[in-house]
């Protein structure tokens, strides 16, 4: 039976959940296989429902856990079709182990993870602690602020992935009910439009393929193991920024919309600067605006290509700021938070001298507001005024009880 | 392609082409590949394979080389059930979609895991292909312990057995449950066929995996698979303790379809003893010291009893 | 096999079993297909043996136990008749001996070493007791 077409107009009222949802849909996946988890049950919901609808031409296999739905999905990708679902939360933590397999096993997927706080205590908002724990399995991971790059980067996952010079999985990100739940205008592209960007799905090592038959996920130990991870480091590290950034620029050609590794906003003069990811990159965005209306030179760096860390691009945005706050929205639990130790690494090794602080904001949903902001870029004028960093290295905002900052 | 292989002796089954090579690693008498071999061979179709983690899985498949002529894959330990479940959704997906590059074709899905990788830690994935009723075979190499790892107990291991992790001792017969009836499970997911299956009844097997292989959904095989290494035996008699498995009805022959129509299929000329199977294997030993003989009087009554209720299930028809 | 370098081989650490096309594996013979290096086809497990076994082909009458029992693929049959052993692929567990249903047996295990020829000139005669 045919499927259908949908009908879209220019711009649509989407949250990051349909957004997605819609993406696939237009992307035309193969299999989707998939277990509900707040926040992200409503993209396979949405997909459901679309399947239910005839939109849908692909399979649709609802499995028993997380676990399963990446298990699934691999089998579906070494196979040789185009596969993708979504999670969240402590469902991705349970599919931590399968994850390394798809990416080591090179096979193209597109997760959507929802982001929300890992338990315990549990907790079903939103904050970064799934998608950092996701940051060394292999995968190449892009983060969408708002439901208009879900959509997009979504479309632009699946062309990333299945690349043959790449053959990596992707996640696209974004923030839990603050993205994933809240409803803006969303430009649309046709069904035909965003088919043909993403294009034809072309196999590759497919067992589905009888005349060549493979053999998949096989064990390496120490005469082998390492070669092989080194490739996949490889590629991540020089075949997939390129490939992203011709995404990116396909993209752009198509849309007008523009995507870059690192998302730079008022940086080319500004001199103090906030660095984070997700919805806080639009907050921020504002505050800066006003900032700058009371003589605060600020500007703001938010980080679109979580993996392959953009290790050069984060230098150059930065290579012109007296004072830089890093926000790691997810609880370092022991150390200096993640993100601020990736920029710091990435400024040191480049001979890059700013007054660097970290801060630990919005865990498990807590707001950070525009007074949090406007504070925190004081606090950075502060620290250029001074020449040196005020307060200490690491400092927690908007928790209850006495202040909390440490290093 | 899709027509039943004619597999009228075993002459006529040796005529067959294997799709699993030599050279691989498994243990000399390793009955894992006999039953591999008897799987494979029982149909001409083409085959997507996938292995858990395992003795199996670990033998054939040590980069750089495969022991698989067909497309083969392993994730992890519990999930080749849903590996393969997901093969055969992308190729439903890709048949609807015109999109197969070999249409013509009538692949077979085939799971294979170890009693570990399929009573504990795959258990829901299992069961999870079972009731989406997927159009694949899942396999059991039911050698009764974690024997890639070393022989520690799973739930598939018996009463008394010696396992490293639960070891006969001065104050202990080894271990204490009694092995679970994942037959009775599989079957309760009323899949339109499910069949304990040995080795050596070849002919009974071939004919329960074509069956398998013709059946539109899920279907589950446990295969008695005697371990030379954590049984205890000489790798030569891997053929003689499967057969006193299957004559001392310790290991049952049957089947059952759409979870309620029992057959029994092999019912001994001569039901030998249960002591004497337990006799052959060195996990066993300890029972046989005076303070444990109660135990295989025990054992013998547990095998009556369960047979008896196969019978009456048969008689039943429910 | 050669360690090859990092950059050398297939992504994902995927192994193909053979060189180019192959249209239909059951109907093709493994001596008509062709495997790549990385089939353990290729390769032999010879030197796990320290006991092989031995055809003698004058009291096989082809029943094909051994073959259906044989592990390791290492019963070499065609057009229903035992050929002989493929011995870099058998490790030597004897199950083929012990399934033999002959008097004598047809196929017996003797040391790594023992020598065919010689061996089957002294095979041992039929077991009266047995028969």
């Amino acid at each position: 039976m045919a499927f259908n077409k949908m009908n879209l107009k220019d711009i649509e009222v989407w949250d990051g959940n349909h957004a997605a949802a819609q993406a696939l849909r237009q992307a035309q996946v193969d299999v989707v296989a998939a277990y509900p988890i707040t926040p992200s049950t409503p993209i396979v919901e949405g997909y459901a429902k679309f399947k239910a609808n005839n939109y849908v031409e692909g399979e649709f296999v609802m499995v028993e856990s997380e676990h399963a739905a990446m298990s699934g999905c691999i089998g579906a990708a070494a196979a040789g079709g185009r596969v993708a679902t979504a999670t969240s939360s402590q469902g991705f933590a349970l599919m931590v182990e399968t994850l390394y397999q798809a990416s080591g096993m090179r096979l193209p997927v597109v997760l959507n993870v929802v982001n929300r706080a890992l338990a315990a205590p549990l907790n079903v908002n939103g904050d970064h602690s799934d998608m950092y724990l996701g940051r060394d399995s292999g995968w190449i991971q892009v983060d969408a602020y708002s439901p208009q790059e879900a959509y997009d980067l979504n479309l632009m996952a699946f062309r990333i992935s299945e690349d043959h010079d790449i053959r990596l999985p992707v996640m696209v990100h974004q923030d839990g009910f603050m993205t994933s739940h809240t409803a803006q205008g969303v430009h649309t592209l046709s069904d035909d439009a965003a088919y043909n960007f993403v294009g034809e799905y072309k196999p590759m090592n497919d067992m589905l393929d009888f005349e060549h038959p493979v053999t998949h996920g096989v064990q390496t130990e120490e005469d082998w193991h390492f070669e092989h991870k080194a490739r996949q480091h490889n590629d991540l590290m020089l075949k997939a920024p390129p490939k992203i950034e011709e995404v990116f620029t396909a993209f752009e050609k198509l849309t007008g919309r523009k995507y870059n590794q690192v998302e730079s906003y008022d940086m080319e003069d500004a001199e103090v600067c906030v660095f984070c990811m997700g919805t806080s990159v639009e907050t921020a965005r504002e505050v800066a605006s006003e900032m700058r209306e009371k003589g605060i030179k600020a500007g703001v760096v938010g980080l679109r290509v979580v993996r392959p860390f953009p290790f050069v691009q984060v230098a150059e945005a930065l290579k012109n700021t007296k004072a830089v706050a890093i926000l790691d929205r997810s609880s370092p639990n022991g150390a200096a938070g993640a993100m601020f130790n990736e920029v710091a690494g990435a400024l040191y090794n480049t001979g890059i001298r700013t007054l660097l602080s970290g801060y630990i904001y919005g865990l498990g949903g807590r707001d950070l507001t525009k007074a949090h902001l406007v504070a925190l870029f004081n606090e950075l004028q502060a620290n250029v005024n001074a020449g040196k960093i005020t307060t200490q290295l690491q400092q927690f905002i908007g928790v209850r009880g006495p202040k909390l900052s440490y290093l | 392609m899709s027509e039943i292989k004619q597999i009228k002796n075993l002459k006529d089954f040796s005529t067959s082409a294997d799709r699993f090579e030599g050279a691989n690693l498994l243990c000399p008498g390793c009955a894992h590949s006999i039953i591999v071999r008897e799987v494979l061979n029982a149909t001409n179709n083409d085959l997507v394979l996938a292995a858990s983690t395992g003795c199996l899985e670990v033998c054939t498949a040590v980069y750089p080389y495969t022991s698989w002529d067909a497309s083969w894959i392993h994730i992890g330990f519990e999930n080749s059930s849903t590996a393969i479940a997901g093969a055969e959704t992308m190729y439903k997906a890709l048949k609807t979609k015109g999109r197969l590059k070999q249409p013509d074709r009538n692949p077979k899905f085939v799971a294979f895991g170890g009693d570990g990788a399929s009573y504990d830690i795959g258990f829901q994935w299992i069961s999870g292909c079972m009731e989406r009723n997927h159009d694949m075979m899942y396999v059991v190499l039911d050698n009764e312990v974690y024997a890639n790892t070393g022989g520690q107990r799973s739930s598939s291991t018996p009463i008394g057995s010696s396992a490293t992790t639960s070891p006969a001792g001065s104050i202990s017969y080894g271990e204490k449950q009694n092995k679970k009836d994942m037959m009775g499970i599989m079957a309760a997911h009323h899949i339109p066929y499910a069949a304990q299956v040995a080795p050596n009844k070849w002919k009974d097997m071939v004919k329960k995996i074509q069956r398998g292989f013709a059946t539109e959904g899920a279907v589950f095989i446990n295969a008695v698979s005697p371990c030379t290494t954590e049984w205890k035996f000489d790798p030569k008699d891997t053929m003689m303790i499967t057969d006193l498995a299957t004559d001392s009805l310790v290991f049952p022959l049957y089947e059952v379809i759409d979870g309620r129509e029992f057959n029994i299929t092999y019912r001994p000329k001569n039901v030998v003893p249960v002591e004497e199977y337990l006799a052959a294997q060195g996990r066993f030993k300890h029972l046989f010291k005076d303070e444990y003989k109660y135990l295989i009087k025990e054992w013998q009554e547990r095998v009556d009893a369960q047979w008896a209720y196969l019978q009456r299930r048969e008689e039943a028809k429910v | 096999m050669a360690k090859k370098g990092w950059d050398e081989f297939e992504i994902g650490a995927m192994l193909r079993t053979f060189n180019g096309e192959i249209e239909n594996i059951a109907g093709t013979r493994q001596e008509d297909r062709s495997y790549t290096e990385n089939s353990s086809y290729t390769a032999s497990v010879a030197d796990w043996r320290l006991i092989k076994p031995i055809f003698n082909k004058d009291y096989c009458i082809d029943c094909q136990f051994c073959w259906i029992y044989c592990p390791d693929v290492s019963i070499i049959s065609r057009d229903k008749k035992l050929i002989g052993i493929d011995m870099d692929h058998c490790k030597g567990c004897g199950i083929c001996v012990e399934v033999c249903p002959t008097n004598p047996k047809s196929l017996l295990m003797f040391p790594e070493q023992a020598d065919e020829e010689v061996e089957i000139a002294s095979w041992p005669k039929k077991d009266e007791k047995e028969a």
